[in-house]
């Protein structure tokens, strides 16, 4: 479904509220399709707000975005798609590491994609965006 | 315990709090829709703008997650406690504006939508405790709701469906201008559990001009006039008069009516059947789709009932 959506109706995200409604609806549909995914979704969130400097957003297109100092270090949607921006040699390096895929939209760039389905896929999850954080934390103390 | 009565407290008066502002909002838009529009418009107490079903139940939202992001709750109680909040704001609806049951089955999915994506983008927005952005969202959505009030709120639209009936054009037309009873069993769900469903059609002259009925299985009655009467070719005609209930009918207003027959040449009949409507509810995206559905089925239940009395008579 989300997929679907993201092919063919993806001038729509430009509509406002409409990612957010979407979103909604994922997380309600997650509810019946996999009962523990709000609360891994809701884990991965206390853990990574628990990282210095790190806020929440609404990402644009529907989901939560984690900034470091206002830039993005990754967003989650509402189905357990979790989105990171890495470099590309970082980006091959998770993808031999980690059960990690090309970005669900962007596949010839350095964003990677990672389903959230189980307890161990948290882990690598908040793990991911763990090197993310390091990363912009990296960048950040070298300007 | 007192940590749970606290918790409980703080997430009933959430709920109270976002439904006792909906509704002051929504009666306030319905005041004022009526005094600005309604002068003009033979429904106005039905009409329902945008800011109704998508801007209140997103503040409803936003209100609830005010009052319950200090608790930390997990997302799935977000959800669960945004459901409480709709079903509260239906039953309001039932109670304060009287609308109807099926009216309200309609409407549900988009106020539970919204309210769900207010209470989860509130959940998101009040943790980064920025109490400026916070107040002007609230600014925002007031002028929005402000907007609306003063859009002019106009949707007509056109809905068209075609059946083959096997039987030739001079079988089929009479059956067109009047028809006895419909007995067929209903097969759509929102006739199946009460909304009216078209049973009989009678005239009383031949001619433009003429009057037409459409009675309904709760004995509604929709009074036609002929404008264009052309034996086995077209029938056209107005409404010029149509029951205003609490239930769909009273959002909607029926213009005209038109069928159209072509002759195939083999004995069959293509029968064309055309419906234009007023919508009285905003937004259409969400309406068209309901009341595009309910026309096909008026129209659907008419035809067929048309192409089984024609074909007996082959």
């Amino acid at each position: 479904m989300f997929n679907l959506v993201v092919k063919y109706a993806a001038p729509l995200k430009h509509v406002p509220v409409l990612p957010h409604l979407f979103d909604a609806l994922l997380k309600i549909s997650s509810i019946f399709s996999n009962k523990y995914l709000l609360d891994y979704l809701d884990e991965i969130e206390n853990e990574v707000l628990s990282w210095e400097h790190v806020a929440l957003q609404m990402h644009k297109f529907g989901g939560t975005q984690f900034n470091f100092n206002g830039k993005e270090l990754g967003h989650i949607h509402g189905n357990g798609l979790l989105d990171i921006l890495f470099s590309r040699k970082t980006k091959s390096e998770l993808m031999l590491k980690y059960c990690v895929n090309e970005h669900h939209v962007f596949k010839d760039s350095g964003w990677i994609s990672f389903q959230v389905k189980t307890e161990v896929d948290k882990k690598i999850a908040i793990q991911l965006l763990r090197y993310s954080y390091l990363a912009a934390l990296k960048n950040e103390l070298a300007a | 315990m007192e940590s749970n009565t606290h918790t409980k407290s703080r997430i009933y008066k959430g709920i109270l709090v976002a439904n006792l502002i909906s509704l002051v909002i929504v009666g306030f838009n319905k005041y004022l829709i009526d005094n600005l529009e309604g002068n003009n418009m033979g429904n106005s107490s039905g009409i329902f703008i945008y800011s109704s079903f998508i801007i209140v139940p997103i503040l409803m939202g936003l209100v609830c997650a005010w009052y319950w992001h200090p608790l930390q709750l997990k997302t799935s109680r977000y959800i669960g406690w945004s459901a409480v909040a709709s079903v509260l704001a239906i039953l309001a609806s039932f109670i304060f504006l009287r609308e109807g049951f099926i009216c309200l089955i309609i409407v549900s999915p988009l106020i539970f939508g919204f309210v769900v994506t207010g209470a989860l983008v509130g959940r998101i927005i009040y943790r980064r405790r920025n109490n400026t952005l916070n107040m002007s969202l609230f600014g925002v959505i007031f002028i929005l709701i402000a907007a609306d009030n003063f859009s002019e709120h106009e949707n007509v639209n056109m809905v068209s469906d075609t059946i083959l009936v096997n039987a030739p054009i001079d079988k089929v037309w009479p059956l067109v201008v009047e028809y006895e009873p419909i007995t067929i069993k209903e097969n759509y769900w929102l006739f199946e559990i009460g909304m009216p469903s078209p049973v009989q059609s009678t005239v009383d002259g031949h001619e433009v001009g003429a009057g037409r009925k459409c009675i309904f299985s709760n004995g509604y009655v929709f009074e036609e006039k002929m404008i264009v009467y052309k034996p086995n070719e077209e029938l056209t005609f107005d409404i010029i008069s149509q029951p205003h209930d609490p239930e769909i009918m009273g959002h909607i207003d029926i213009l005209r009516g038109q069928f159209i027959l072509k002759d195939n040449g083999d004995g069959t009949t293509t029968l064309i059947g055309n419906s234009w409507y007023k919508l009285y509810v905003f937004p259409v995206w969400y309406f068209n789709i309901w009341s595009e559905s309910i026309t096909r089925n008026v129209h659907l239940r008419v035809m067929e009932h048309i192409k089984i009395l024609s074909e007996k008579n082959v």
